[in-house]
């Protein structure tokens, strides 16, 4: 017996972006279904507050549009990412105008960062959650990805249009401010 | 606490976490973390923010998925700028035709007229020519309404002054010392920043 399609579980994602060129609908499922939840829980320790399943939504479209721009050279969600993350830059941007105020400072992001209280309830997390406060936005990004989606430091950089040797840095300094703040409380 | 300073293991404490070392890498570290506090306590903080990551509701697959647009071939580069060239060189061959076409209506359009305005002066001697030949001391009175509409003006601006003959220059040259659109005289001289003097020797 043949397994169907979608019970292949050792499909790449080099293969299954094959498939959906030749016309496979369901190797886009496959793809966004093996993706999509590392794009939200991105988004949202990005600080991300609202309409996050639009944000990866839109991540997929503008992905799959320009597929064939994708050589492979980094890891799909990498590349996935990359792309979520300037989507978030732009919606911040497009906020900030709208806001009409002056441009966005630490503090900003920490603000936005403070709406997820609802979605964290325990008080671990909690500690946690301020924690990752404590950190500039782009110590938070290299930390997430590294510790909570296992990112390596040559993806990150990658993702954050930085190096390899300065995401180092920005994960060095994090842990150390999350681990003071952790022994503090 | 003792302060580690096996670095290259320590950046590998998340990739543990994510089981992404291979045996050996794995038994390395582990051994290491055993005997070191700084890594053990690292450890237990990477696992602390880990297991406290956002929740998420799940994301709706089927409607993200409906959203991709149906996979199409993109056109090679190459072949790109070639149709773009043609288009371009039509845009050019039509503008330049109706430059010239536009450009050669308005040649036509003004040589009758000036020609009309040259047959409009009668010869002084009655013959059949059609030349404006003016006497040479009829000068024109300096009437700047009459200046303006004058033929033999009209004729200057027509035609160039290569053709005209020499006493129709001289008739020209006597036309536009009248003409009142010029200064009649030397512009004022700059008036000077008054630096106190002039008052000084005023008051004197």
């Amino acid at each position: 017996m043949t397994p169907s399609p979608e019970a292949r579980p050792e499909e790449t994602d080099m293969e299954l972006i094959k498939r959906w060129k030749a016309g496979d609908g369901r190797a886009a499922t496959r793809l966004v279904g093996r993706h999509s939840q590392a794009l939200a829980r991105f988004a949202a320790s990005a600080g991300e507050r609202e309409e996050i399943e639009e944000l990866v939504q839109d991540t997929f479209v503008r992905a799959f549009a320009s597929l064939d721009a994708f050589r492979g050279e980094s890891s799909l969600r990498t590349w996935l990412f990359t792309i979520e993350r300037r989507l978030m830059l732009d919606r911040r941007r497009a906020e900030r105008r709208s806001r009409e105020t002056v441009p966005v400072e630490e503090s900003d992001h920490v603000s936005e960062y403070g709406a997820l209280d609802s979605m964290i309830a325990e008080e671990a997390q909690e500690k946690v959650r301020k924690s990752l406060e404590a950190l500039s936005p782009t110590q938070r990004e290299v930390f997430t990805l590294r510790v909570q989606q296992g990112l390596s430091y040559k993806e990150i950089a990658v993702v954050v249009g930085s190096t390899e040797g300065a995401a180092r840095v920005h994960y060095h300094h994090a842990i150390q401010t999350v681990k003071e703040f952790l022994r503090d409380e | 606490m003792n302060k580690c300073t096996e670095l290259d293991i320590q950046e590998m404490l998340p990739d543990l976490l994510h089981g992404k070392l291979d045996a050996d890498a794995r038994a390395r570290v582990e051994a290491h973390v055993a005997s070191c506090e700084e890594c053990t306590e690292d450890l237990e903080v990477l696992r602390t923010v880990k297991s406290a990551a956002v929740f998420i509701p799940p994301i709706d697959v089927d409607r993200v998925v409906r959203q991709i647009p149906p996979y199409r071939m993109i056109v090679p580069a190459a072949q790109a700028p070639a149709r773009s060239r043609v288009v371009s060189w039509l845009v050019a061959a039509s503008l330049a035709v109706v430059v010239l076409g536009g450009g050669s209506l308005l040649m036509i359009q003004q040589k009758p007229s000036a020609q009309r305005v040259v047959d409009g002066i009668p010869a002084p001697d009655g013959s059949a020519s059609r030349l404006p030949v003016p006497k040479p001391d009829s000068t024109v009175a300096p009437k700047p309404a009459a200046v303006v509409g004058s033929p033999t003006h009209a004729l200057a601006l027509a035609t160039g002054v290569d053709g005209l003959s020499d006493s129709n220059l001289r008739q020209l040259m006597n036309d536009m010392n009248s003409f009142d659109a010029l200064p009649t005289t030397e512009p004022e001289p700059v008036i000077s920043v008054d630096n106190g003097n002039n008052l000084d020797q005023g008051s004197r």
